[in-house]
């Protein structure tokens, strides 16, 4: 018998692969809390929407189907960035998959790293899904109304070349448009963000509900933080606790309005790239940061 | 020091240093016109709380359309006040939506007008009045709209409507239109600016109307030259300038027998 040659890797403190099997194992666990289901419930949303409102005008139609589809994205996104990420840490304490996990040669940081890409991945895998099913039905819609337009233009003998090009023009706006794409995008990086942020907390949190209700205030405070600087530090106040306190939530809360490109991708304005990449390079300040502060306080977290 | 304590230090560390970053980018969002502004806080006393809270919270185009389809509802019950509250509650929410916008100003200056001047239980004088008002309020509702979406080709031309149709100021209403034209509305626009200042009494708008109908003519002469394009607006006006402003025989527009009057 030949022997078997032995062959010895040499340990890496960082290691892309071990991230990965924890990203997609991470997935699976996810996979099992039935989260898609939520895709199934946006489908009859989306497939819904775009065959109400009959009467309105098709502009409105259209923004109408956009705007429902865009709201049941953005809370598919919020609800599993909070929800699921709060879930992973105590789920593998009570589990004991913790502990196997850092037993072996694993730093802490990977663990992390690991966990947040595979919820990032869940929210990404989603919301690609969404988008396809979301695009579809706007599309449908979109040459319904179009044909439906010209159909209109023919009957009352308008159907002039320039007509039916203005008609096209203004339904097309409203309709399918590369901006529909950035404004799925838009919502991924927010969901991202608020993922890092519940990772963070669950770090030294003492209960998952804790972790929930804690990351939710953050995310409505961090919709809110423009108002509440121009509130605190513009316009009314004069007080120093409270010019303080407009400083603390700008300090501890992330500015989440900047993601809220959900408007201009329904209006159908052109989002350019240069706007697209100035949003996504503070996304990951934000997670860059939040990962790191988060990883300080698990590594003397008590398990 | 505890690696907590650090990783406290390090969040208000990148709290502090993330503020000018956030303040550029938003910055350059808002003049592209892609993040709207604060909303106004006054808005508060008028919308619900659970609604408040989700127009921040990102939904603020869902909550907007929600107001808007309530404010339909209001028009079907006829009930032009809460109509006129839901839509400025609406355009408030979406400053930069034209549709909005437009659609407020229609229920105005269109639909509760018109109403209000067909209902048989108020006097005359009361019903001219109420006329004339939700008229003026439609313009103001489109004035307003203006300030936040300058020069919205959309906006333009639905003011240069009422203008035209509901106070007949047909100054007003080619000023409107030819904005409309120069910042990106529909060629035709530009035509109906003109038609609106053939029916001025100077000559400079004639002469303005002038040039804009014989430059479209001379670009679209193979169409204006069929028989079934007699009865055009801009058949029917150009002549009426030729003469007015005395242009000579052998410049002026070949006229065209119309079709019904061809054996």
């Amino acid at each position: 018998m030949s022997a078997v040659p032995l062959t010895i890797h040499k340990y890496s403190a960082f290691s892309l692969s071990r991230i990965w099997t924890l990203a997609t194992n991470t997935v699976t666990q996810l996979l099992r809390m039935r989260i898609l289901w939520f895709l199934v419930i946006f489908s009859v949303i989306a497939v819904g929407a775009g065959f109400a409102f009959p009467a309105m005008s098709p502009e409105q139609q259209l923004k109408l189907l956009k705007d429902v589809a865009f709201g049941a994205l953005q809370i598919f996104s919020v609800v599993v960035a909070i929800a699921a990420t709060a879930l992973l840490l105590p789920r593998d304490l009570e589990d004991r998959t913790l502990y196997t996990i850092l037993s072996k040669p694993v730093p802490r940081y990977e663990y992390l790293i690991g966990k947040l890409l595979g919820v990032l991945l869940l929210i990404g895998g989603g919301l690609l899904v969404m988008d396809v099913i979301f695009s579809g039905v706007v599309w449908l819609k979109q040459s319904f109304i179009i044909a439906d337009q010209i159909a209109a233009l023919e009957r009352e003998q308008q159907a002039s070349p320039e007509n039916i090009s203005a008609v096209k023009a203004i339904i097309s706006k409203y309709g399918l448009t590369a901006s529909l794409h950035a404004g799925v995008w838009a919502v991924f990086l927010k969901a991202a963000v608020i993922s890092a942020l519940a990772l963070l907390i669950s770090c030294f949190a003492s209960s998952t509900l804790f972790t929930i209700v804690i990351t939710f205030g953050f995310t409505i405070a961090g919709h809110g933080q423009q108002l509440a600087r121009d509130w605190f530090l513009h316009k009314h106040l004069t007080v120093g606790w409270e010019k303080g306190l407009s400083a603390l939530i700008a300090i501890i809360c992330p500015d989440l309005t900047a993601f809220d490109l959900v408007e201009p991708a329904i209006r159908g304005d052109v989002i350019s790239s240069a706007a697209l990449l100035s949003v996504s390079g503070l996304a990951l300040l934000y997670i860059t940061g939040y990962t790191t502060v988060a990883y300080l306080f698990f590594v003397e977290k008590e398990l | 020091m505890s690696r907590k304590l650090i990783g406290l230090f390090l969040f208000v560390v990148f709290g502090l240093a993330k503020l000018p970053v956030e303040d550029r980018v938003l910055g350059s969002l808002r003049e592209q016109n892609l993040v709207e502004s604060p909303l106004n806080l006054e808005l508060r006393e008028n919308i619900g709380q659970m609604g408040f809270a989700a127009s921040l919270g990102g939904l603020r185009s869902l909550v907007a359309s929600i107001t808007y389809l309530q404010a339909y509802v209001a028009f079907e019950d006829v009930d032009w006040g809460r109509v006129d509250s839901l839509m400025t509650l609406t355009t408030r929410l979406q400053p930069h939506e034209p549709e909005y916008w437009g659609d407020a100003s229609w229920h105005m200056a269109y639909n509760a007008a018109s109403n209000y001047m067909n209902n048989q239980d108020l006097r005359i004088a009361i019903r001219k009045k109420l006329f004339r008002d939700y008229i003026q309020r439609g313009i103001d509702i489109l004035d307003e709209g203006l300030r936040y979406l300058p020069n919205n080709p959309q906006l333009l031309t639905r003011l240069g409507d009422i203008y035209r149709d509901r106070q007949v100021d047909h100054r007003k209403a080619a000023y409107c239109y030819l904005t409309a034209a120069a910042h990106g509305a529909k060629d035709y626009y530009k035509r109906m600016g003109a038609y609106q200042l053939v029916l001025l009494d100077d000559r400079d708008s004639w002469e303005k109307a002038y040039a804009i109908l014989k430059k479209d003519y001379d670009d679209h002469k193979s169409v204006y030259e069929r028989k079934d394009m007699a009865r055009s607006s801009v058949m029917r006006d150009l002549p009426i300038l030729e003469q007015r402003l005395n242009i000579p025989a052998d410049k002026r527009i070949k006229p065209i027998v119309p079709l019904h009057l061809i054996k």
